[in-house]
């Protein structure tokens, strides 16, 4: 598909740049300093995360590009989904569908600095073969360049997103109320300008909807759910307890959308930027409703599980960190009688 | 059935307990902020039968009555333990018992054997001593502190019981083979109409089926916060309940709530009114102090919450329904209701997960329900938690019926209403006036529902009767009904709605009982004062409605044309609030609770057959509907100054 017109008018690209900046300032206003700090000291979650996040989320991406045969420029803009850190709407989620909110925490840091480093690597590998596909496009319209992911600019604009949150992470340092306002005024105003993108490009574009083949929708609601499923599994089989299974899962399939939007603007030219922003903006709405549905899917089967742990967690908390509860005979289950980490591991606390 | 214990008396409730429960805690008690000692239900049943061969040592028989004055504390359940394991009943006071009550509810109760909880307690039982001549052995129960001659340490009685049972003394076990369901286990004294506090008899039957009706899941993973006073029914109630569910307590105070909410992130709370109008402030205060933007975040909030909650309780039939419901205006609105929620809930998952959530962790974050009981929840405050989405269940019952009668559950709360009669529990409607048979009605096509009498009941919670006091029993009882004095309606969807007492006692939010004749026959001897009636049911302070005599103040040279002329008049206010002042005092022998805090003068008088009764006697209900705006503009937040003593 083609866009005749561009997807956004300069006056939406300005929206969507101080919703970006809001976003990351918020993100930032949400962190502290001892949150990397206890990624260092409990690294074994974060690195089955990582793991969950730069190694399945981008293949996931990459083979959905492959086997929907997406066009080049929405395969390179699902696979730059893939490769994108997490953010903090995850955390929100991972709270709400009683996952480990330490741990979600600590995954969006170490991934959104992490990322400076594995998204060019990362895109380099699964975008290359789309990237040869658009230059020769290129040439056959009659062009005389090769077309070539923008690495440097990518790391450009992932500094320039980083500003904001270490701004808001200042913010935070300052006044924690401030900060807190700063980060629910973010979260409002991203679903506002998101609501108002879908909702322009429907008027302007309104035959957009229907023009989108089935691929792309399916593409955009897929690698979330797909995300959500390899991330659960992997750390199951790595048998992490189930709050951490729950926070990496929903840590994978959710990604960091502003930062995406903020690279597709100031890296990539037309034509191929309206098309990869479409696919962005159809993955960010999807995904805020799959991981509704997954979040309250995880509540209700973490709702046991997660009762014992905090049962646990206070009774050592109000009664000595060598306190320790003993259910009745037949209370618990297998699946939880078994794992020594029930409960018990200090990187689980909130 | 779920995983509650079930036990035909309390002893075997404990033990059973302790054999299923064994070290997990059962009660914890705050030393610091974040140092609770916690006591397992294994070392609490031991203790207990130390305690009660230590109580037969010194000579409790089995249906004695035990004293037990003190406020919540371990050591506490502890010596209810004790007594319950001797086959004993205790006669339970906080640790406010005024001389006259402890002298009154000694000698009545016939009181050999009594725990006091503090040196306080101590000193005041031994001052009066002389004045209680049954009684012969008093027990300290605070371990840190000072015994008197002639005073045992509680842990001393514990300590010898032990060392019996080491011989092998078996009393105490044998004790509870042979409690009868009929047993008393508890003589609860109440505040009476005529002064003098009356004797509820409660089974062991009465308290055991309490445990099968209480509609909340509670298991071992639960944690409950007590803050009522645990002599109170309503909170020991739930004392049995957690004790037969695994489920631990922690005591805490009204000083640390604020903190022990965050660090005990309770799951349950049994509470009264008072404590949700407490918190209700909190938040509101701590909203109002925030930033704009976060207030405007709240508002909106709020909004949507209403929005969201009031849709679902009429999209699941749980709307308050006062009126017969009509099959077409259902069906006419049920799609804009449903319109309203679609359109409302992707803003309120939202806003719940941003704003509402953080205000509910202030309240602990995880508390699945509560319930609030001893007095009604002002509607405001019930919705506002609904609302915000701590679930607030409002339950309704007395001393006497020990005390759960009926209670709103999770997938049936119709705010407004005390939820359906518990199970086993009969509840009938029965005119004031002419003493029919409202509900249920078979002749009426809708059996009488949303016609408004007098609540009675019958059930297995229903008390023996009153100790000693036959007639004041068989004024209360009759045929097996327990009558309540309390006014009430059946709504169309089952739920009890209570509208007031049909009895002149008025039940304070503090629950303080008070009895209104005494005060308004001292209020009607001023020569300003034709009549008066006290109100303020649910109120925190007392309130008065003044009936004046125009013909003193004409002699004083206030004239006036109407008694609306006069009740305007800043000069007879002022008069009125130095009578009331001076009359109802401390020093003319009136309690802090019974003193008159807000007035308002009647514009007009009051005549026999519509207010009065051909004796002259006040038609409470009638004066109380009639004036309605009048109280609640008496009790609005902002006091006009003039009304106010």
């Amino acid at each position: 598909m083609e866009f005749e017109t561009q997807l956004l008018y300069p006056i939406d690209q300005l929206l969507l740049a101080v919703m970006i900046f809001a976003i990351m300032f918020g993100m930032g206003a949400s962190l502290t300093t001892d949150d990397f700090r206890a990624v260092i000291r409990k690294p074994r979650g974060v690195l089955i995360g990582f793991l969950s996040q730069f190694g399945l989320m981008p293949f996931v991406a990459f083979g959905l590009a492959v086997i929907l045969e997406l066009p080049p420029a929405f395969a390179i803009a699902l696979i730059l989904i893939g490769c994108l850190p997490g953010g903090t709407t995850s955390n929100m989620f991972a709270y709400f569908g009683r996952g480990s909110v330490a741990l979600s925490i600590a995954m969006t840091t170490a991934s959104t600095l992490m990322a400076l480093l594995m998204m060019p690597f990362l895109l380099e590998i699964y975008a290359s073969g789309f990237t040869l596909q658009i230059s020769e496009e290129m040439r056959a319209a009659g062009a005389d360049t090769d077309f070539v992911i923008p690495t440097g600019n990518i790391i450009g604009s992932l500094l320039i997103v980083l500003l904001p949150v270490a701004g808001g992470m200042y913010l935070r340092h300052r006044s924690r109320d401030w900060a807190k306002t700063a980060e629910d005024t973010a979260g409002f105003m991203a679903i506002i300008v998101i609501l108002y993108l879908i909702g322009t490009a429907f008027i302007r574009h309104s035959g957009l909807f229907f023009d989108t083949p089935w691929q792309i929708y399916a593409a955009s609601i897929c690698v979330g759910l797909l995300g959500f499923l390899f991330g659960y599994w992997m750390s199951r089989l790595f048998r992490l307890p189930p709050l951490f299974q729950r926070a990496i899962s929903l840590e994978t399939g959710i990604q960091n959308g502003p930062i995406a939007f903020a690279i597709i603007l100031l890296s990539f030219t037309e034509p191929i930027q309206s098309q990869m922003l479409w696919l962005a903006i159809l993955y960010s709405t999807f995904i805020v409703i799959t991981s509704s549905f997954i979040t309250l899917y995880y509540r209700r089967i973490g709702k046991f599980d997660y009762e014992i742990y905090q049962n646990t967690i206070i009774h050592n908390r109000l009664f000595g960190d060598n306190y320790v509860t003993h259910y009745p005979e037949g209370f618990l289950p297998q699946r939880l009688e078994s794992d020594p980490s029930q409960g018990n591991s200090a990187s689980q606390k909130r | 059935m779920e995983n509650r214990i079930l036990a035909p008396n309390l002893a075997e409730l404990y033990k059973r307990a302790a054999n299923r429960y064994e070290s997990l805690p059962a009660f914890a008690t705050r030393r610091k902020e974040l140092d609770w000692q916690p006591v397992s239900f294994r070392e609490l049943y031991e203790k207990g039968l130390d305690l009660a061969t230590g109580l037969i040592e010194l000579g409790v028989e089995a249906r004695e009555h035990v004293g037990l004055f003190g406020d919540n504390r371990f050591e506490w359940i502890l010596a209810d333990y004790g007594v319950q394991f001797c086959g004993a009943a205790d006669v339970p006071r906080g640790g406010d018992v005024t001389d006259d009550e402890m002298i009154y509810i000694i000698n009545h109760a016939n009181v050999k054997v009594t725990f006091v909880e503090t040196e306080q307690l101590q000193d005041k039982i031994l001052r009066l001593r002389d004045q209680m001549p049954v009684l012969e052995e008093i027990i300290l129960m605070d371990p840190d502190a000072e015994t008197e001659k002639g005073v045992h340490k509680m842990q001393d009685i514990i300590d010898k019981g032990s060392d019996l049972r080491d011989q092998g003394d078996l009393r105490a076990e044998n004790r509870m083979a042979n409690i009868k369901p009929d047993d008393l286990f508890t003589l609860i004294y109440t505040s009476g109409t005529t002064g003098k506090p009356k004797g509820v008899m409660l089974t062991h039957a009465n308290m055991t089926s309490q445990m099968k009706v209480i509609p909340i899941r509670l298991d071992c993973t639960d944690r409950v916060l007590s803050i009522l006073p645990i002599w109170h029914i309503f909170e020991r109630v739930f004392e049995m309940y957690t004790i037969s569910c695994g489920v631990c307590t922690y005591y805490t105070t009204i000083r640390t709530l604020g903190d022990d909410l965050k660090n005990v992130e309770p799951t349950f709370m049994g509470s009264a009114p008072r404590l949700w109008e407490n918190l209700h402030e909190r938040i509101l205060k701590r909203i109002s102090q925030a930033h704009p933007m976060r207030r405007l975040l709240f508002k909106i909030a709020y909004f949507l919450g209403k929005q969201y909650s009031e849709s679902m309780y009429h999209l699941r039939g749980n709307n308050l329904k006062l009126t017969p419901p009509s099959e077409m205006i259902r069906l006419l609105t049920l799609p804009l209701h449903l319109l309203r929620w679609l359109v409302v809930v992707p803003w309120y998952g939202f806003f719940n997960a941003a704003v509402l959530e953080p205000i509910r962790l202030s309240a602990g974050g995880s508390l699945k329900a509560t319930i609030s009981g001893g007095g009604a929840l002002p509607v405001e405050i019930d919705k506002f938690f609904n609302y915000i989405g701590i679930p607030v269940l409002e339950g309704y019952g007395m001393t006497e019926t020990s005390p759960v009668l009926a209670v709103r559950l999770p997938d049936q709360l119709v705010v407004g209403t005390v939820g359906p009669p518990v199970y086993n529990t009969e509840i009938k409607l029965v005119d004031l006036e002419t003493r029919k048979e409202l509900y249920p009605d078979p002749s009426d096509p809708e059996n009488g529902r949303g016609k408004r009498g007098e609540i009675w009941v019958r059930g297995p919670q229903v008390m023996k009767g009153y100790y000693k006091e036959p007639e004041k029993t068989a004024d209360t009882m009759e045929g097996g009904w327990l009558k309540t004095g309390d006014l009430g309606m059946i709504t169309f969807n089952d739920c009890l709605k209570i509208l007031g007492r049909s009895k002149a006692t008025i039940v304070l939010s503090s629950g303080e009982n008070l009895e209104p004749e005494p005060v308004e026959m001292r209020l009607n001897q001023s020569p300003y004062i034709t009549n008066s009636m006290l109100v303020g049911q649910d109120k925190k302070h007392v309130g008065v409605l003044i009936e004046l005599n125009p013909d003193e103040f004409a002699r004083k040279g206030i004239k006036a044309s109407s008694l609306a002329e006069l009740s305007g008049n800043k000069e007879v206010n002022k008069i009125i609030r130095n009578e009331i002042k001076k009359m109802i005092s401390a020093e003319n022998g009136f309690k802090r609770f019974e003193q008159i805090q807000r007035f308002r003068i009647l514009p007009e008088s009051f005549e026999v057959g519509d207010e009065l009764t051909n004796l002259y006697k006040l038609k409470r209900h009638v004066i109380r509907d009639k004036y309605a705006d009048l109280i609640e503009e008496m009790y609005s937040p902002e006091p006009v100054t003039a009304g106010k003593v």
